[in-house]
């Protein structure tokens, strides 16, 4: 960090220092399991876990339950998205608005969503319909207040300056407000993906909806703790994956911010 | 004088308005899945005042708050070591970033099969969902400080140990801030994904169990309970850390907030 | 009292990549003023940072009072060009003042006492109760010299120290600096881009040329103690002036 190291050979370097830190946790979860240092029924050996993750891989039903798990994944984004952004757009813009709503938002954000599953259950039975609603409500609040961050965080000379060269309200909108509010969006819809996926792997846990989670435990219940393992390897594997596509977008919207160029910079 | 008071109470005439809306409203309808206010009001005095404080809430609220505590104790030393050694931050990157993404909840069986349903399960969840906020936030936290300040007490020959207390640990404590406070959210809603899938007594028990049975007004009340407990954990934490950062607050309001602060609080 | 001798400093893994500091010797006497006067970008910070041990030279070596500098040597103190970075927002004025002196084996007695000994000097008695932050910059400033002086140190090392207050506050602190030097009977070495405040501060002016390297070096006649006013109104502060704007200004000398 401190010495400027040419950066050719240090990115090399960098890559072999990851790959060996992985090679060390895998080593060593694979030594305890071979050894018997921890019990063979529970832990089978990293390599057979990932045996198993290859056959898995070239069978249907895994992405059968991939899919599942991120159909509700996707829809429930998309529906706190598109009632999120405009409201968040909206309260951002209008003060009066905001403080109206604010004590709402600072009550319902806390609320654990998971608290929700029953009364989802209820009114939506265990299917898809459930997951969603439960996903949608609970990424709502996070894209809401990135969305009104972002448009509240409108550098106010950027504004003046465009009043002043009589930009029309619509040119305002285009060209000051959603280039600078897209990156806090783009964080939001990030922090929701992670969420989205919490949810959606609880509602098949607990209540049985159908998707990676429930897979997970039917494969607990039924002894199969290799495959236990496997899937929930998936699962992290399904969560970075997620996380890195977002990460993309999100550097890419945020290439003019000062705090990312020094960061790129470091 | 009139017109500020207005002002002030503007944030409440939302929330008033809601509250009057549904209890108007729930009187007549005779919904099913939406009881009438009184009745939840009346369910909530008799559940909650206190006859089942002692065996629901007090052991979920003690299991979530050691949790936490245990995500703080680890979460920061493991960050500021990361944030301080290059070398230690490129190893465990991969595996961080896996972890991270790994939707705790699908943990669960994992835990189950290790720490059986007891008490050792449900904080191995909690933990392993809390500690990623702090953590990463501790990291960057640490990345952060100012080369001018470490220079500064390097110059004066202050110790690395006190360097770690006395400059790391402050100049780094609004990201670690950050980073608990997104954590407290995380753990209360793992608490009551983990007392969901197996557990005999606890808040997430409770509401599942009176959903499952159909009491809808007494899983009413356990809902409206989690709100709150939410709410005023969020509250007590804000409190805290006002009094921590003083001085940060101080300083912030004087140079132009950056938008990085904001857009990671996740 | 300090030696520079050969001083080249190289960043980077390659010895044959462009140096900050090449080839930089000078010495400062017991108890002098010396300003080190030059372009920004000439390599002036990468010097100190040598010479308060803070980096370590790729060539060549600095002796306080004999004795190599290897590290943060404890008889010196830096004075950082930002006020707002060098000082800890958290502590008040008071612990900032005497942080540093916690370490350094002096009684907590001794270390109130030399706290509030240099709050004095600077101006800034009964302020120790404040934050940093309470305080206007010419204020913090003070602060950052008042813990320099606490720490008692033969020499100060003072990287562009005023170069972010206001005119106004600038003249009041070279002043507040000129009487402490005398008080304290310490060394100063000044670096700055300023060439009045150079003339008006110093016994001696080094001019720095890009890589850092000695270009001019001159002493200052003037008599002390100096005055804002009629120092500056002297022929010979013009003539000063004149000499090194013309060396700073001058071409790189052929090598």
């Amino acid at each position: 960090m401190r010495s400027s190291v040419s950066p050719a050979p240090a990115r090399f370097t960098d890559l072999g220092i990851r790959i060996a830190g992985v090679c060390t946790v895998l080593a060593v979860f694979e030594l305890t399991a071979r050894t018997g240092l921890l019990p063979r029924a529970w832990f089978p050996p990293i390599s057979e876990m990932y045996l198993e993750l290859g056959k898995l891989a070239f069978g249907w039903p895994l992405w059968v339950e991939i899919g599942r798990t991120l159909s509700g994944w996707a829809l429930g984004i998309g529906l706190a998205a598109v009632l999120a952004i405009p409201l968040g757009i909206a309260l951002g813009t209008n003060n009066l608005a905001y403080r109206l709503s604010k004590a709402v938002i600072e009550f319902l954000r806390p609320v654990p969503s998971v608290a929700l599953i029953p009364l989802a259950v209820l009114v939506y039975g265990t299917g898809l319909e459930m997951k969603t609603f439960l996903i949608a409500f609970a990424t709502f609040w996070p894209i809401l207040l990135q969305t009104i961050y972002g448009v509240q965080g409108v550098d106010p000379v950027a504004m003046d300056t465009a009043r002043c060269y009589g930009l029309p309200q619509s040119a305002r909108f285009t060209q000051i407000i959603a280039p600078s509010a897209a990156p806090f969006i783009a964080t939001g819809l990030r922090i929701a993906s992670a969420i989205a996926l919490v949810l959606a792997i609880t509602a098949e846990l607990v209540v049985g909806a159908p998707g990676l989670g429930q897979a997970i435990i039917v494969a607990q219940s039924g002894a199969n703790a290799t495959r236990m393992y496997a899937l929930i390897i998936v699962a992290g594997l399904l969560g970075w994956a997620l996380n890195s596509c977002f990460q993309f977008v999100e550097r890419r919207l945020l290439r003019w911010h000062p705090a990312q160029r020094g960061e790129e910079g470091r | 004088m009139t017109r500020r008071i207005g002002y002030l109470l503007l944030p409440a005439i939302l929330p008033i308005a809601v509250l009057l809306g549904y209890g108007i409203w729930s009187i007549p309808a005779q919904n099913f899945y939406f009881p009438p206010l009184p009745e939840i009001i009346g369910f909530f005095r008799d559940i909650w005042l206190f006859d089942r404080i002692g065996s629901d809430l007090v052991p979920s609220l003690a299991r979530m708050l050691s949790a936490y505590a245990i995500s703080i104790g680890l979460g920061v030393p493991i960050g500021l070591a990361l944030g301080f050694s290059r070398l230690l931050r490129t190893a465990c990157e991969p595996v961080v970033e896996f972890l991270r993404a790994l939707p705790a909840p699908a943990l669960i069986p994992f835990a189950l099969l290790i720490f059986g349903a007891g008490n050792g399960s449900k904080l191995f969840v909690i933990v392993l969902g809390a500690i990623w906020p702090i953590l990463l936030n501790s990291l960057d936290g640490a990345r952060g400080v100012d080369r001018t300040q470490l220079d500064m007490a390097r110059s004066y020959q202050v110790p690395r140990l006190a360097r770690l207390r006395h400059i790391v640990l402050p100049a780094a404590s609004p990201r670690i801030f950050a980073g608990m406070r997104t954590s407290l959210a995380i753990a209360l809603i793992l608490m009551v994904v983990s007392e969901m899938v197996a557990s005999s007594h606890g808040l997430g028990y409770f509401v599942l169990q009176a959903q499952r049975s159909f009491a809808i007004p007494e899983m009413w009340t356990g809902i409206i309970l989690l709100g709150i407990l939410g709410f005023l954990l969020n509250a007590i934490f804000l409190r805290i850390e006002n009094r921590v950062l003083f001085w940060h607050r101080a300083v912030t309001r004087k140079r132009p907030t950056k938008a990085r602060s904001e857009a990671t609080d996740a | 009292m300090l030696d520079v001798s050969q001083l080249r400093k190289v960043y980077g893994p390659d010895p044959n990549a462009p140096p900050a500091v090449a080839d930089l010797s000078f010495t400062v006497a017991e108890q002098e003023f010396v300003c080190i006067l030059g372009s920004s970008g000439c390599g002036k910070s990468t010097m100190l940072r040598c010479l308060s041990g803070l980096d370590s030279p790729t060539a060549g070596e600095v002796r306080l009072r004999d004795r190599r500098v290897t590290k943060p040597p404890e008889e010196m103190a830096f004075v950082f060009q930002d006020y707002s970075r060098s000082l800890l927002p958290w502590m008040k004025v008071r612990r900032n003042v005497s942080f540093p002196l916690r370490y350094k084996g002096v009684g907590n007695r001794a270390a109130d006492d030399a706290t509030e000994e240099a709050l004095d000097a600077v101006g800034l008695a009964g302020k120790g109760d404040l934050y940093p932050w309470q305080l206007s910059g010419g204020m913090q400033q003070r602060v950052a010299i008042a813990r320099a002086l606490a720490y008692k140190p033969r020499v100060l090392l003072m990287d562009e120290p005023f170069a972010s207050v206001d005119a106004q506050t600038r003249t009041g602190l070279e002043d507040l600096l000129l009487d402490v030097w005398q008080r304290y009977e310490i060394t100063v070495l000044f670096v700055t881009h300023d060439i009045d405040e150079a003339i008006y501060l110093a016994d001696r002016v080094l001019v720095l040329r890009a890589p850092a390297q000695i270009r001019h070096s001159t002493t200052v006649p003037l008599a002390r103690p100096r005055d804002q006013l009629t120092t500056k109104q002297q022929p010979e502060f013009g003539q000063l002036r004149a000499e090194l704007f013309n060396a700073l200004d001058a071409q790189p000398a052929p090598a």
